[in-house]
């Protein structure tokens, strides 16, 4: 397999631009104060010139970068060739500032077109796209709590993409449980601290692609309480910064190594050693110590998002990628030929199982591309209507709370899925490197397990937020919902799919009435055990009606709009038949996992532990 | 200095064409449009001695609908300083020549690029007949530009036939660029915003004073036939039989 740069990304385009504009319908937004200054054209301007940077930059070094991975050389990573160049094309273009506030020197646009942007840098490439993504969410914490010099030093440079960013959380024992962290700070005068101990895990924790990185360390204060309460968190770079902002002497910073992972080999996973020497400095965030854990939250919320449209990104390429082959890979005869020995050979998308798995990609795909812009619309308007309504933001924010954990999960869960049809509809040619799908497969795993493992995700939903604004954000989840399922039941082109969907959504709500009952009645393991579950359940259906919305909005265009060309009035059908599939094909499952819920049935906690085997 | 850029809304090389059911154009419905690239060549090239240069001021001009619009900002998000929209439909290149030595009298640039032909009809005539009307010098498909210091002059290569030709031209001129003069940049999200408040003027073409009536008239315009299957033959025999008097390539 020769390593000529070709870009294999297959990014779509019209799809992006229908749950975008014709389903969701972010403009909506731009009439508002808050993103005013910008309107679709520039937005679509942005889209264009991001896919372009996506498939001529990125997309053609993501397997190369691959099989490169990366490397350390005395102490210090080194990306694979191309990924600087990329690095200063992306922060010249400006892209990654696209949705930070003017107040921080960023660009303000909406969330809902910044998620498309981020699909297509992901799509083309995750590993490299690491790198800005965490940078972004350093910078973001830096603009938000730091004041003064600390602010003066760093923000602008993170956001020029001179300096990378990281975010320090875990350490060898200290995983899914931050709290036990025991990095320490010791006080030297002011908001200087002295920084000692060891990190794990660090996403771009080393690289050569700016001139500096600003590590985001969690650490503990001498004397702080126990768990997550005694944290705080600290700006600590690589080298220290000169007063005149330029890069000085080493900070006690090192790179004791860099694992070697199943996928996103581009992206240095770090061991970060501080303060070996005792001379790492930090300056703690915010005028409080112990805020740590409420910082760190801002932050995590946002990438939990990232990770929702990493999967997302994935999968849309799989799919279409494994859609082109399908299209030109022939193999067999068509059925209705079975009698023929000599019945000409068809394209295996001729074929009805290969037609049945890129239909569930595809109603996936769009499943979670309008999860993504969904959620992504109500961050946009509770911005936005902050000072004016802010009744209707809280709304917003709640759906937010709520639609967090769903997107986080239920995108890198079905992403890493989809990869995985993908390489079934290949074939062997899907298991070699020949064809990118065996990479979106490695590279996708692990979206399910950083940023709060799915089980984390599960818990938050059951625990938190189905009780978000005392019960309130469930509420109006719900009555979005019922109020759909009761408009359309009768819909002559989908009316039977809505009610498939409200009779899921039923299932969901006696689910739920268990997981109450079970919390209630104090039987945590049997909440724990059914919290997965119970967000796979939910997602399919919060997912079903997006989907059954969107055939609803296709059909329309579809059927009254003469002017059109033949490729959209394809295009809408499409929708339209990606949606019943969904809902005759996969929402039914939602029953069964209803069914285990209200089963409440035990053995997976009783089960004794040598029952699993007794082989040791 | 001032540089004209003449620039041409055309559809996307990668979108589907089809032929309107009267045969008199193509459908528009469903088609992507963009900056001839070509054209974006040419601005490429203008905003590349803006920056060697300095104090050198870009302007866009297209004709066309208004929505052409969409291109020039897209040369303004690129870098350019301000553009003009001349509206009229249906012209030919007679047409839009004419339209844009009315430009240049108004304007009076220093130089003038447009891209070599657009790719819609591949005319490969409006730089050559503006030059004509202009009674300027002309320099077409050129894969480098130099400017003289004193800005009077300029050595261009040109890409001709079987090769390079190197010439000098003096200036104000009509230069048409090729593929290979440069490699256009990409409209930076600063760019872009700075884009929607760069000045754009709508002209109508009606008020020039210039004949609009086209010469050429697209009597009709039909795709090409569809490739027939290809067929496996049994012997060298028929594949030359086959070659020889249903190919006649033999």
């Amino acid at each position: 397999m020769s390593d000529a740069a070709i870009n294999q990304y297959k990014a779509d385009l019209r799809s992006m631009e229908f749950t975008l504009y014709e389903h969701l319908k972010v403009q909506e937004v731009f009439t508002e104060d808050y993103f005013s200054h910008l309107s679709r054209e520039e937005c679509d301007q942005i889209i264009e010139q991001t896919a372009r940077f996506a498939d001529e930059y990125i997309g053609p070094l993501n397997g190369p970068a691959d099989r490169a991975g990366c490397t350390i050389v005395d102490g210090q990573v080194i990306t694979p060739e191309g990924f600087k160049a990329a690095w200063s094309k992306l922060y010249e273009l400006g892209v990654p500032n696209f949705a930070v506030p003017l107040e921080h020197g960023g660009f303000q646009g909406p969330s809902s077109v910044g998620s498309v942007l981020h699909e297509l840098l992901s799509g083309a490439n995750c590993s490299f796209n690491m790198y800005p993504s965490l940078t972004l969410g350093a910078m973001d914490l830096v603009a938000t709590f730091c004041k003064g010099k600390v602010r003066e030093t760093f923000l602008e440079p993170m956001m020029d993409g001179r300096f990378g960013g990281t975010m320090c959380l875990s350490e060898s024992q200290a995983g899914s449980d931050v709290g036990s962290a025991t990095t320490k700070a010791v006080k030297i005068e002011d908001n200087r601290y002295k920084i000692s101990g060891t990190k794990c895990w660090i996403s771009a924790g080393d690289h050569d692609l700016g001139e500096n990185i600003v590590h985001l360390v969690l650490a503990r204060v001498e004397g702080a309480p126990a768990g997550t309460k005694g944290i705080s968190l600290f700006v600590v770079p690589k080298y220290r910064v000169n007063d005149d902002g330029s890069v000085g002497e080493s900070n006690d910073v090192q790179t004791v190594s860099i694992e070697h992972k199943l996928g996103i080999k581009a992206s240095s996973t770090a061991v970060l050693a501080f303060g070996e020497n005792d001379n790492c400095e930090g300056f703690l965030v915010g005028g409080e110590e112990n805020s740590g854990m409420k910082q760190m939250f801002q932050m995590m919320n946002s990438a939990r998002i990232i990770v929702g449209i990493q999967g997302l990104a994935a999968a849309s390429s799989a799919y279409l990628n494994a859609l082109a082959y399908a299209r030109d890979r022939k193999q067999g005869s068509s059925v209705k030929a079975f009698k023929d020995p000599n019945a000409p050979r068809v394209a295996i998308i001729e074929h009805s199982d290969v037609r049945r798995m890129l239909m569930e990609m595809k109603a996936r795909v769009e499943g979670m591309r309008s999860l993504v812009v969904k959620l992504s619309k109500h961050q946009d308007l509770s911005l936005a209507l902050a000072e004016k309504d802010p009744d209707t933001a809280n709304y917003h924010k709640g759906q937010v709370d709520l639609l967090t954990p769903i997107v986080k999960a239920y995108c890198s869960d079905q992403g890493f899925r989809v990869c995985e049809l993908a390489v079934q509809v290949y074939g062997g040619a899907g298991y070699v490197q020949d064809n990118p799908v065996e990479q979106y497969l490695r590279d996708s795993k692990i979206f399910s397990i950083y940023e709060g493992t799915n089980h984390i995700q599960a818990l938050d939903l059951v625990v938190r937020k189905l009780r978000g604004r005392k019960g309130q954000d469930l509420v109006d989840f719900t009555s979005n919902m019922t109020e759909f399922i009761q408009t359309n039941a009768n819909d002559p082109g989908i009316g039977a799919e809505v009610r498939a969907l409200g009779a899921a959504a039923q299932g969901l709500q006696e689910a739920g009435a268990s997981i109450m009952e079970y919390m209630m009645s104090g039987k945590l393991d049997q909440l724990t055990l059914c919290a997965t579950p119970f967000l796979e359940a939910m997602s399919e259906i919060t997912v079903g009606h997006l989907l059954l919305e969107a055939a609803l909005i296709a059909e329309e265009c579809r059927t009254q709009n003469d002017d059109q060309s033949q490729e959209d009035f394809d295009f809408y059908a499409g929708r339209v038949m990606s949606a019943k599939f969904f809902a005759n094909f996969i929402l039914p499952t939602v029953h069964a996992k209803v069914a285990a819920i209200k089963s409440a049935d035990r053995s997976a906690l009783d089960i004794p532990d040598r029952g699993f085997s007794t082989a040791w | 200095m001032k540089i004209l850029v003449a620039i041409k809304r055309v559809p996307d090389a990668e979108t589907t064409i089809k032929v309107n059911p009267e045969g008199t154009g193509i459908v528009n419905a469903g088609v992507k449009w963009v900056v001839n690239p070509f054209c974006e060549i040419a601005i490429e090239e203008a905003l590349k001695i803006k920056e060697t240069k300095g104090d050198v001021e870009v302007v866009l001009v297209t004709v066309g609908r208004s929505e052409s619009q969409e291109q020039l900002r897209t040369g303004l998000a690129m870098g350019a300083d301000r553009a003009i929209l001349v509206t009229a439909e249906n012209l030919d290149t007679t047409g839009v020549s004419r339209v844009l030595a009315k430009i240049v009298e108004k304007e009076s640039p220093d130089v003038v690029f447009l891209g070599k032909q657009a790719i819609d009809d591949d005319s490969n005539e409006v730089g050559q007949m503006l030059a004509q009307r202009l009674g300027w010098a002309q320099a077409c498909y050129i894969s480098e530009f130099n400017m003289a210091d004193d800005a009077k002059s300029a050595q261009v290569v040109r890409e001709i036939d079987g090769g390079m030709r190197t010439d000098k031209v003096m200036l104000p001129a009509i230069i048409t660029a090729d593929l290979r003069l440069n490699e256009p940049r990409y409209a930076s999200l600063p760019g872009i915003m700075k884009a929607r408040k760069k000045p754009l003027e709508e002209i109508d073409g009606a008020s020039l004073g210039v004949d609009l009536e086209p010469k050429i008239i697209i009597k009709s315009m039909a795709p090409p036939p569809a490739r027939a299957a290809g067929r496996l033959v049994e012997s060298v025999d028929e594949l030359i039989n086959a070659l020889k008097n249903e190919a006649k390539v033999l």
